[in-house]
This record gives C-alpha cells, structure tokens and sequence, in this order.
C-alpha cells in the first residue's frame, strides 16, 4: 500500500514540477513534426459505461475506419455490455473497412479491447477512492507507456474521452508520456450530450489541461457551457 | 398500442413503482395501450400482484403487463413502442428519439449530480419529448399529443470526422 503512495506521489510530483512547461508547447511545433499527411492512424477510444460508452460509439461510427486503425477500444474492468456494444459496432462496420485497401501492418487485428479498474464506482467512499484511483492510474500507465516502451508500439496516436472518472486516469498516463518525451497521442475530450449548462467533473478538471496542450481539443456539444469565456469549442451536436 | 417504460442500466425505484402504479395503468389502458412493459433495471417493486415466470414478471389476470430487468439491448423494444416513458440517461433519449419514438422523460432527482434535469428540460423547451416528474406522470401521459412533438434531427456524422480527420491531418 505504502508503496503504491510512493509511486503515485512520485508521478503526481513530477507531473505538477513539469506540467507547465509541457502544456505550454505551442500548436505549430507539433503539426510541424508531421510534415505528410498519415496514411492510417491508430485511435483510442475510453468507453465510460452506459451513455458515456453510446456516444464515444456514435463519434466512431462516423469515422473511415479503413483511416483509423487499429482501433482499440478501452473499458472498464466488468463492463461487459460496453465491450459488446464496440464489438457489435465493429461487426456493423466490417463490410466498409474491407471496401478499402488497408495500409496499416496490423491489419489482421483492426481493433482490440481493453479493460482497466475503475477509478471509483459509483456510491463508493471518499476514503477508499485513492486506493482505486491508484490501481486505476497504474493499469493506464502500463497500457499507455510501459507496454508500448516495451513492445515498440505506440499506445495510439489519437485518444478520444468523453467521461467519466477513469478517463482521467487515462489522460493523466498521457502526460507522463509527455512528460518524459514519449510518444503521445493527441487527446480529444469531447463534453456529453447531457451536459448543457454546466460541465462534468472529468470535463471541469480536464478542461485547463487538454484544453491549452498542443495536440488536445476540447469539446462541447451546447454552446452554453462556453459561455463563462473558457476555451474549448462547439460545433453544435455531433452525435 | 405498446408503451415501454425503461430506467436503462440504473436503478429507479420510484419511476418502476409509479409506472405499475394504478394511476398510471389507468391512465395508460384509458389510453388505448393495451400491452404495458416496464425494464426495471436494478430497481425495486412490489411483485405481490406479479408472477414471475422464469425470464419475466407477468401481472396476474393480464399478461400483457410484463417487467423485465435487462436485454442486451432495448432497440427492438423502442422500434414496436407506440410511446416510451424513459429516466432522462442521454443515450435512451437520443435513441429514441432518433426513432421519431413519442417520449415521456422523468429526470431521476435522487442522482447526486443531477444533469439529466438540464438535458430534459432543454430537449422539452426544444419540443422534441415530453418532462414531466413521479407525480405528475399520470397527467403527463393523459395530456400527450404526438403531433405536437418537433422531429430530432437525424444524425450528422461529418462533424466529428470533419474535426477529427483535420486534427490528424487527413483534411
């Protein structure tokens, strides 16, 4: 226990020592780094459970999957229904991704799961959060930076998050990439539909980092929310 | 005429109870539904009028009152409905909705962070479904007009892969 503190404090410290030389990085310098477009993109996606998991598969049932892949879809540990739901979203997509010629080298294995512990459940104490915040934290940490450091794959190179809690987690693994000059995916938070006047926890604590890193979009579906002069960004209702 | 009532993957006890309530029952077979399924999710009830028959609660003396708790998906369910009465979760909302399906939505106000109230009633001043409350539930089915209802707009993919394809350099 006394040493899952001990990790975590370490991480925390030097993320907060570093974070304001990271999220201070200007836009330009990363689009400069990748002076061609792509040909494919590998893409990440957090399914937050129930509404949260319907609308992150509403967002990717829009995209050309034969332009996004490998995709990997990340859930949370015993949510079964959200793992079928983006199998069944796959299988509804198959016949178009085969329409196209697939460039990626893993196209054998155009997606993947992944389950990771929650960060907290729901009703759960306010003193025990920690304890599963941290395993939560670790687990994001092996899939974002210690497995690809080991394997020589990058975690993916675009993240969307839409809610709620253990996205954070993931996000947080993100900027220890950044942190340490890792490869890091681009991080899109886009804001729940439900959200009309006011932002969610994850989005309220999201917001200051996403929204001023290079490489990181934050979006709104209600033009309302922006309205306290925030950045972030609405383009009406995407799903 | 087929009502479903839905609380999705949580538990709302009061929707479940005030929807096999007679008040709402009247009202519902006054109405001219005559097959009534309520998915209660986690929720509690009363199953004394109730027979359980393996998969489904059915009421005694009219089988085509049934409780259920969960189907891997609830979309079948929307598509024969001729109205559903739904907890205001933004993904039943948006999928029935999607379905031009009449929709009678009660925000669950025993959530801590209550949002489903800001999305409920927002969609209700935008005329696209009905909010009403536990109480008023009955009168809310009573003075339901379909046509007064707007149609939801249907789904505009382009502008998620328009922003996405543009920020990782497809556009």
């Amino acid at each position: 226990m006394v040493s899952v503190a001990l990790i975590l404090l370490f991480v925390l410290s030097c993320i907060v020592l570093r974070l304001i030389s990271v999220i201070r990085r200007t836009r330009t310098r990363f689009s400069d780094a990748r002076p061609t477009p792509p040909k494919t993109c590998s893409l990440a996606v957090f399914l937050g459970s129930g509404g949260h998991t319907s609308e992150a598969l509403v967002l990717l049932s829009a995209l050309d999957f034969s332009r996004y892949s490998p995709r990997k879809y990340i859930y949370s540990q015993g949510d079964i229904l959200s793992a079928k739901k983006a199998v069944n979203l796959e299988s509804l997509k198959a016949p178009e991704c085969t329409s196209h010629p697939v460039h990626s080298t893993d196209a054998t294995t155009p997606y993947t799961l992944v389950s990771i512990p929650r960060a907290r459940r729901v009703h759960q104490s306010l003193f025990t959060t920690p304890v599963t915040a941290a395993r939560s934290l670790i687990t994001c940490l092996y899939h974002v930076t210690i497995a690809p450091l080991l394997s020589g794959h990058p975690f993916a190179d675009v993240l969307v998050v839409n809610g709620p809690g253990t996205c954070c987690m993931l996000c947080l693994a993100v900027y220890v990439n950044r942190f340490f000059g890792f490869h890091s995916p681009k991080m899109i938070y886009v804001e729940s539909f439900a959200r009309v006047k006011t932002l969610s926890l994850s989005g309220k604590l999201l917001r200051p980092f996403v929204d001023r890193s290079p490489s990181c979009r934050f979006v709104v579906q209600w033009p309302e929310l922006l309205n306290d002069g925030g950045r972030g960004e609405c383009r009406g209702w995407l799903i | 005429m087929y009502a479903f009532v839905t609380v999705g993957s949580t538990r709302f006890d009061g929707l479940v109870q005030r929807a096999l309530s007679d008040a709402v029952l009247d009202v519902l077979r006054a109405k001219g539904y005559s097959k009534i399924v309520v998915q209660c999710g986690n929720s509690e009830f009363d199953t004394k009028s109730y027979e359980w028959t393996g998969e489904t609660w059915v009421r005694r003396g009219e089988e085509h009152i049934e409780v259920w708790r969960f189907k891997p998906s609830l979309q079948e369910e929307y598509e024969q409905a001729d109205l559903v009465i739904s907890h205001a979760g933004s993904g039943t909302i948006i999928d029935v909705l999607r379905l031009r399906k009449p929709l009678i939505v009660i925000p669950n106000s025993t959530l801590l962070d209550n949002h489903q109230e800001e999305l409920a009633s927002t969609l209700a001043q935008l005329r696209h479904l009905k909010a009403s409350t536990i109480s008023e539930l009955p009168k809310a089915i009573e003075s339901l007009e379909p046509s007064g209802f707007v149609p939801f707009p249907v789904f505009d993919g382009s502008r998620f892969r328009e922003m996405l394809d543009e920020e990782m350099g497809f556009a």
